[in-house]
């Protein structure tokens, strides 16, 4: 199976397969990290559209230091990031009612909810490092590359957002609305 | 859990379940949390913490991104071939080899080192210029200012102009040429039989003693029956004086005044050359015979002319006519004649320069005017040069600037794109 290194290289190329290729691998995981960080699902779907024409865009620019999920993810981050800012410049858009979101078939609805209320209730800077850890699976260096800190920094972030996280979850799933 | 108790920070634990610690790490908190019971619970709830997180699962991508990205990067891919066309378009709608952005960026670099050469030959071939210009300055300085304390002849003396009686018959010439008797009319010039060979010779000399050169220079010629043509002496000041003369020699006796003209003083340069004019000679001399001929026609038609008067006029016209080429061609048999007869010699002498010891030194204060009057006039001309070259340069570097503006902004904007993705 091609790496998504050797992709990324052939993408700038000009391979259109190559593309199509990175898309299909990433597409769920790139919806999925803009979903897990915003409720409005059209919004999540139009930045994860977003993301991946930037990668089109700026193929030309990887370079091989990094690996391509590293990569990707950073071009999500500064896409997510962008639009953090916006949308607080505009108010009105950003406190807009969150919709409902669907639950994937097979998963338990309940343990779904518990478990974003509970990350939910972390620090912002926190959050971030556990989210990029355990969905995106970046390494810490990684981690600390995108966020600009160190990497003991990103260590100890992670550490106790797992801590925080730990002792919510070990609470009753019907507590956890008052906690908040 | 702490560190007086447990060799490894529950945050370093954590860090081995990542996968983030060192192989020689990684395998001392393995080893310990095989004998530690309270580390491997802790290390146990951490794994927890993550499978709990892998509950939260979202709803898949929607296929509508896949339409939307596909839609897009046509969009996309249209607008990119639109800029390239556009692109290329305003190039002359060449290949893609004029897309290449390092075709471009070769180009404006060679484009960049051609504006620098052509501005360095220019303030270089403007140097150059500006210093044959000062140059030909001084000469001109030293000409006028050495005119004066000079003893230039400008206008030969007469008696070194006068000339002896040519000789008068080839025999005592004892020259090369030699000629065929002459016609009874002693009008005809005589045919030469042998090569007519006209001689000039070039000497320079050094002399220690210039004060008796004139006269020895005279003595010379006047020896071997030749005449002084011209004769130019100079005396600058703080400078060696100079002899030139022009010796006219006859011919057979070239040889001997250049032995002793060698005597004067040593010998710096010598050459001689020969230019053959017999042809010429020969030449003329038959122009003449058919002249002479049209004349006694022209003369016998008006001795027995039985015509009327506008005939006559015409004829002696003609006549005149015909008069007045063969005089013309005869003066200038006489000078070819001469210039066989009489070899030249181009004579230039030149004192060996001792250094004497002027008057007192300039006094400090007129050498310190003189500094500073230099020094302003230096500091105008540099900035008039500077001046000068500015307003040649501009037009050149305007038109590169205006060429190099878009590939360089170009470049500018690409290095600023890498160090800020680099960022």
């Amino acid at each position: 199976m091609t790496s998504d290194e050797q992709l990324i290289l052939e993408l700038q190329q000009g391979s259109d397969a190559a593309f199509t290729e990175l898309f299909l691998r990433y597409r769920e995981r790139v919806y999925g990290f803009f979903r897990r960080r915003m409720n409005d699902a059209a919004q999540a779907e139009e930045l994860a559209q977003e993301t991946f024409l930037a990668v089109l865009r700026a193929a030309q620019r990887y370079e091989p230091r990094a690996t391509f999920r590293a990569y990707l993810f950073g071009i999500a981050f500064n896409i997510l990031t962008a639009h953090r800012r916006k949308s607080a410049l505009n108010t009105t858009q950003s406190d807009s009612a969150p919709e409902e979101v669907p639950y994937p078939s097979g998963t338990n609805p309940e343990n779904v909810i518990w478990v974003r209320q509970a990350v939910e209730r972390l620090d912002d800077a926190e959050r971030e490092v556990l989210l990029l850890r355990e969905f995106e699976e970046l390494s810490y260096e990684e981690i600390a590359k995108m966020l600009h800190a160190p990497v003991n920094t990103v260590r100890s972030r992670l550490f106790r957002a797992r801590l925080a996280l730990r002792e919510i979850l070990a609470t009753t799933p019907g507590n956890l609305g008052g906690r908040k | 859990m702490t560190s007086s108790t447990h060799p490894f920070e529950q945050e370093e634990v954590m860090a081995y379940l990542d996968g983030e610690l060192a192989a020689n790490r990684a395998a001392n908190v393995a080893a310990h949390l095989r004998e530690c019971a309270d580390c491997a619970a802790a290390a146990e709830q951490m794994r927890d913490v993550s499978v709990r997180l892998s509950d939260w699962s979202v709803e898949s991508a929607p296929a509508s991104l896949t339409k939307k990205l596909d839609a897009a990067r046509a969009e996309h891919a249209v607008a990119k071939v639109r800029k390239l066309q556009g692109f290329s378009g305003r190039l002359g709608g060449k290949s893609s080899f004029l897309r290449n952005r390092w075709v471009w960026a070769a180009a404006g670099a060679a484009a960049l080192l051609i504006l620098v050469l052509r501005i360095g030959l220019s303030t270089a071939r403007q140097e150059l210029r500006h210093s044959e210009g000062l140059q030909l300055a001084y000469t001109e300085q030293s000409r006028s200012a050495d005119l004066p304390e000079s003893q230039a002849v400008g206008t030969t003396p007469d008696h070194f102009m006068a000339r002896p009686a040519p000789p008068t018959s080839a025999a005592s010439l004892g020259t090369s040429a030699k000629f065929s008797s002459p016609s009874a009319d002693g009008q005809s010039t005589p045919e030469p039989t042998a090569p007519m060979i006209a001689r000039t010779a070039s000497l320079s000399l050094t002399v220690k003693d210039f004060a008796p050169l004139e006269a020895s220079v005279k003595a010379v010629a006047q020896r071997h029956n030749g005449y002084i043509a011209s004769l130019n002496s100079a005396s600058p000041q703080d400078a060696a004086r100079t002899l030139s003369a022009t010796l006219r020699i006859p011919s057979a006796q070239l040889e001997s005044a250049i032995s002793e003209l060698k005597q004067l003083g040593r010998v710096e340069q010598e050459s001689q050359s020969g230019e053959e004019v017999t042809k010429e000679f020969t030449d003329r001399t038959a122009r003449m015979k058919n002249a002479r001929a049209t004349e006694e026609r022209l003369l016998d038609v008006l001795r027995n002319h039985t015509g009327q008067v506008r005939d006559i006029l015409a004829t002696e016209q003609e006549i005149a006519r015909v008069r007045g080429n063969i005089e013309q061609m005869e003066a200038d048999q006489r000078a070819l004649q001469t210039r066989v007869d009489f070899a030249t010699i181009e004579l230039s002498v030149q004192e060996e320069y001792k250094a004497t010891l002027q008057g007192a030194p300039t006094a400090t204060a007129t050498r310190l005017h003189n500094a500073a009057v230099d020094g302003y006039r230096a500091a105008i001309d540099s900035v008039i040069g500077v001046g000068i070259w500015a307003l040649q340069a501009f037009p050149t570097i305007l038109i590169w600037a205006v060429a190099l503006f878009a590939p360089a902004r170009w470049i500018w904007r690409r290095l600023r794109r890498t160090a800020v993705s680099q960022s």
